[in-house]
């Protein structure tokens, strides 16, 4: 029988960084990000980037890629702000320019590995990254680890950032009935995930 | 009650996952970063709302098919009946006013979308040719060919043009290339050159309009998308 997502929790930022902040004030904050405060974008850069790395990183990619990953994320940011509206969310801002960065990140990847086979040879990927993330994370982590990529972005939107099922479609460019089925999904396969688990245990 | 027990344990488990404490980009890095993005930190002026974006598309598109009808030869509209014009009309604004208000919408980062994509491509494409096939005659020449290509060169002709207008309005902002952008772009011209062409031509019969004028419609829509994902798989 299909089963509905259980209510999603709203954590906002308070368990990403320790410092809580509300969408309010991230708004104060592009505002004067965008009137050429330079301690603005430093408090932004403070408390989004520990966001963007943890939605980099859930992509299985190694921290260290993450971080260079978040460093790109704020130049598009950055060349992007004036396309920011007061009237609208950040969140949804934020991550829509923080999808477009990984998913170029994605092809760039492909794209040289395929020049690295078509050259020589290569005996180990520099990228098989999924299975050193997933020993190193605990549980949870690895089940998250493979889900598919859009119900992957979808989880951490709603659970790590607090996002609304409305700002979750905002940022991948969908629908609120799409996003709510990606969640759905997910839900449906850590469950699964879960009950395999437990059944191994006993 | 053993689903809503897992239901729960899954819950606990992914609340601890989000609440997680997690580490910020290091100290140097951050630096690094903060000191690059101040040294081009300069005000900018706000794009303007959705609402005057929306405008600009439409004002450029009603003027440039002003301009268009304006030059261009009347054979059209004086060989369609007034339910053809009216109808023809409606649909090619209509398809304007989609179009815009999609493309806007990719100007702006976390913008909401009402409609997907492709259903905006499938409603406008069923809507043309729908239009195209109800309103008028299917009568076939027997010169199909030598009627049909000039139709299907001015509508070419027009599209390259408006598309580069509309880019140019369009590149103010935050455009991430893409199939559906160029797909987007392209629509918008599409339309406005179909309006042109069923301004200008003289065979107002189904199997002509929807063959060379739809069927160009459709081909320089691929054509965008297709542009629009090369530039997307070429990006650094």
């Amino acid at each position: 029988m299909m089963r509905r997502p259980r209510n999603f929790t709203r954590l906002g930022f308070e368990g990403m960084s320790g410092t809580p902040i509300e969408d309010r004030q991230l708004r104060d904050l592009m505002q004067r990000y965008q009137h050429a405060d330079a301690a603005a974008l430093e408090e932004l850069v403070r408390h989004i980037s520990p966001m963007l790395l943890r939605y980099f990183g859930a992509s299985c990619v190694r921290w260290h890629d993450a971080e260079d990953l978040v460093q790109d994320c704020w130049i598009k940011i950055h060349r992007s702000r004036h396309t920011y509206r007061l009237s609208e969310p950040v969140m949804p801002w934020i991550y829509a320019i923080a999808r477009h960065t990984r998913l170029d990140a994605y092809r760039k990847r492909r794209r040289l590995e395929s020049r690295e086979v078509l050259v020589a040879s290569v005996p180990e990927s520099q990228h098989h990254s999924a299975p050193e993330a997933a020993r190193e994370q605990g549980e949870i982590d690895r089940m998250i680890a493979v889900l598919p990529e859009s119900q992957r972005e979808v989880l951490v939107m709603l659970k790590v950032s607090g996002m609304s099922l409305e700002e979750v479609a905002r940022a991948t460019s969908s629908t609120v009935g799409a996003v709510k089925q990606k969640a759905h999904r997910a839900y449906e396969t850590l469950r699964r995930a879960l009950g395999k688990e437990r059944g191994n245990g006993e | 009650m053993a689903n809503n027990q897992a239901d729960d344990d899954l819950e606990h488990r992914l609340v601890a996952w989000a609440a997680a404490e997690q580490q910020g980009l290091r100290v140097e890095k951050e630096h690094e970063l903060c000191g690059v993005l101040t040294a081009s930190l300069k005000p900018v002026r706000q794009l303007p709302s959705k609402a005057k974006l929306t405008g600009r598309f439409l004002l450029a598109f009603a003027a440039c098919a002003a301009g268009l009808m304006a030059t261009l030869d009347k054979a059209g509209f004086h060989m369609m009946t007034a339910a053809q014009m009216t109808g023809m009309a409606v649909i090619l604004a209509g398809g304007g006013v989609l179009f815009s208000v999609s493309l806007v919408g990719r100007m702006v980062p976390g913008s909401r979308s009402a409609l997907p994509f492709w259903m905006l491509l499938v409603t406008s494409g069923l809507a043309v040719s729908g239009g195209m096939a109800l309103l008028f005659p299917w009568r076939a020449s027997h010169v199909v060919v030598s009627e049909g290509w000039p139709c299907a060169v001015m509508e070419l002709a027009i599209a390259v043009p408006a598309a580069a207008i509309f880019w140019s309005l369009a590149r103010r902002g935050a455009l991430f290339a893409s199939a559906g952008l160029g797909a987007a772009l392209t629509g918008l011209a599409v339309f406005l050159a179909l309006t042109a062409v069923q301004f200008q031509c003289m065979y107002p019969q189904a199997p002509h309009v929807l063959v060379w004028h739809g069927g160009m419609a459709v081909l320089l829509i691929a054509l965008g998308a297709a542009i629009g994902r090369a530039m997307e798989l070429r990006l650094p």
